[in-house]
């Protein structure tokens, strides 16, 4: 019997669409055993990196890979931490729990940077240095003092506390890539250093706040102006101010 | 030995009597369903990885898959003015002899185009229901594969009843543009036009 062309049509689509999900399907577990060799490279060859007990067996199992392949990049320090791969640059963003604002967190190699806003009044900004899938971090500038944020993360997900003057937010975020993520403008107007960031979550939403002068402890952080994701642009009153994305996987806005 | 006498092998040209209850949909709307339902339940239950394969040439896998729908979209628009010359409803057209073909052709692009989309939908991204546009966008996504299998096993059928196979196009088509809508131009108007 001979088969009918809409059938083939179907076998077609179907077809494809099983190459390409097996495509994925590797795609994905070579992303995780590439980040799990890396870690344990870096382990290996830089102790001073990973020094938590969990990550030993890694270390141990790939310290001859290290040496065989003699450089392992300081760049791609990841950590596998249990049964967890620690990514060495990532972004992730979502709301706290009760919809009170949200949270961006981006990691790149040493450093981390995070930031939180509610959209008007109540934001910081955070640095620190990564361990191992653990976060510690400290406000930073005045605006931001005394600020902390503790969180740990993995490949795809992170959750911790934000405590801003003594109020705690919870979050549980999602790993988010361009044009999702973190945006950050630094200008300064007439004297004053007007600090603005945007939180553009993974469905696009934008959350966003502006501290019209950072450097001033009594400073009242405001909405920020909408960004315009397309020319990283806003309008602040007339003045256009300019954002940089602070992305963990490029390592732009480090 | 005087020849013997055959029947006419049945040609395309035979009229065959519409059967009016619809009951050759059966199976094709039976196997609809279950498409539409395999792939909701497969992109609800999978726990999304975040992650497929990257196409070289763009700066995210969103953009790949805005343009792709999009392409999707205009061999669609091909798909319903062709078939409405087919139909005869455009009257200053005469219908070339090539019309079937350029139908026949335009669907099959489209599909092909709308199937990299859809895996990478499901793998990396799953059935959501955190906001208006995702529900919309995930329910018509699971319905239109199954509206279009229902299509295409119908055409295989014989007697179908004249209303079935411009119903379950324009269904399609529809369903079609609604994904469209609740993401690849979503996707254009809040990241902006960019490769």
């Amino acid at each position: 019997m001979k088969i009918k062309t809409p059938i083939v049509t179907l076998l077609v689509g179907v077809a494809l669409a099983v190459v390409l999900l097996i495509a994925s399907m590797s795609a994905v577990s070579a992303k995780k055993a590439a980040l799990a060799a890396a870690s344990a490279s870096a382990a290996a060859t830089v102790p001073a990196v990973t020094t938590s007990t969990a990550a030993s067996t890694a270390a141990a199992s790939g310290a001859q890979s290290a040496s065989a392949t003699g450089s392992a990049s300081a760049a791609a320090s990841a950590s596998a931490s249990g049964s967890f791969v620690i990514p060495p640059h990532a972004n992730y963003d979502g709301e706290v729990q009760g919809n009170l604002g949200a949270v961006a967190l981006v990691v790149h190699d040493t450093f981390a940077v995070a930031y939180f806003c509610n959209g008007s009044t109540i934001e910081a900004w955070f640095s620190g240095t990564p361990d191992n899938g653990k976060l510690n971090l400290t406000g930073k500038g005045a605006a931001s003092a005394g600020a902390t944020l503790t969180a740990n993360y993995a490949l795809g997900h992170a959750r911790g506390t934000v405590v801003i003057k003594g109020v705690s937010y919870v979050f549980s975020i999602i790993a988010v890539h361009k044009p999702s993520g973190l945006f950050q403008s630094i200008a300064n107007v007439r004297g004053a250093t007007i600090k603005a960031g945007w939180i553009v979550l993974a469905d696009g939403t934008e959350v966003g706040s502006l501290n019209p002068d950072e450097n001033a402890a009594n400073a009242v952080s405001q909405a920020a102006p909408k960004l315009d994701l397309s020319t990283l642009t806003a309008n602040d009153d007339g003045t256009t101010i300019t954002a940089t994305p602070i992305d963990g996987e490029t390592g732009s806005g480090f | 030995m005087a020849a013997q006498w055959e029947e006419p092998a049945p040609t395309r040209q035979e009229r065959i009597q519409p059967d009016k209850s619809g009951r050759v949909l059966v199976i094709p709307a039976l196997v609809g369903c279950i498409v539409a339902l395999t792939l909701g339940i497969y992109g609800r239950l999978h726990s999304p990885t975040g992650v497929a394969v990257d196409v070289i040439g763009f700066s995210s896998p969103g953009t790949v898959k805005a343009w792709l729908a999009t392409v999707a979209v205009l061999f669609a628009i091909v798909q319903v003015a062709s078939s409405l010359v087919m139909y005869g409803k455009v009257s200053w057209i005469t219908a070339p002899p090539w019309i079937g073909t350029l139908h026949r052709w335009s669907g099959r692009i489209a599909f092909i185009f709308t199937v990299p989309v859809a895996v990478h939908c499901l793998y990396a991204l799953g059935f959501e229901t955190f906001n208006l546009r995702v529900i919309v966008h995930s329910i018509c996504g699971c319905l239109f594969f199954g509206v279009f299998t229902v299509k295409m096993l119908a055409l295989t059928r014989k007697g179908l009843p004249n209303w079935v196979l411009p119903v379950v196009g324009g269904l399609a088509f529809g369903l079609l543009v609604v994904i469209w809508f609740t993401s690849a131009f979503w996707f254009f108007s809040t990241f902006g036009v960019s490769k």
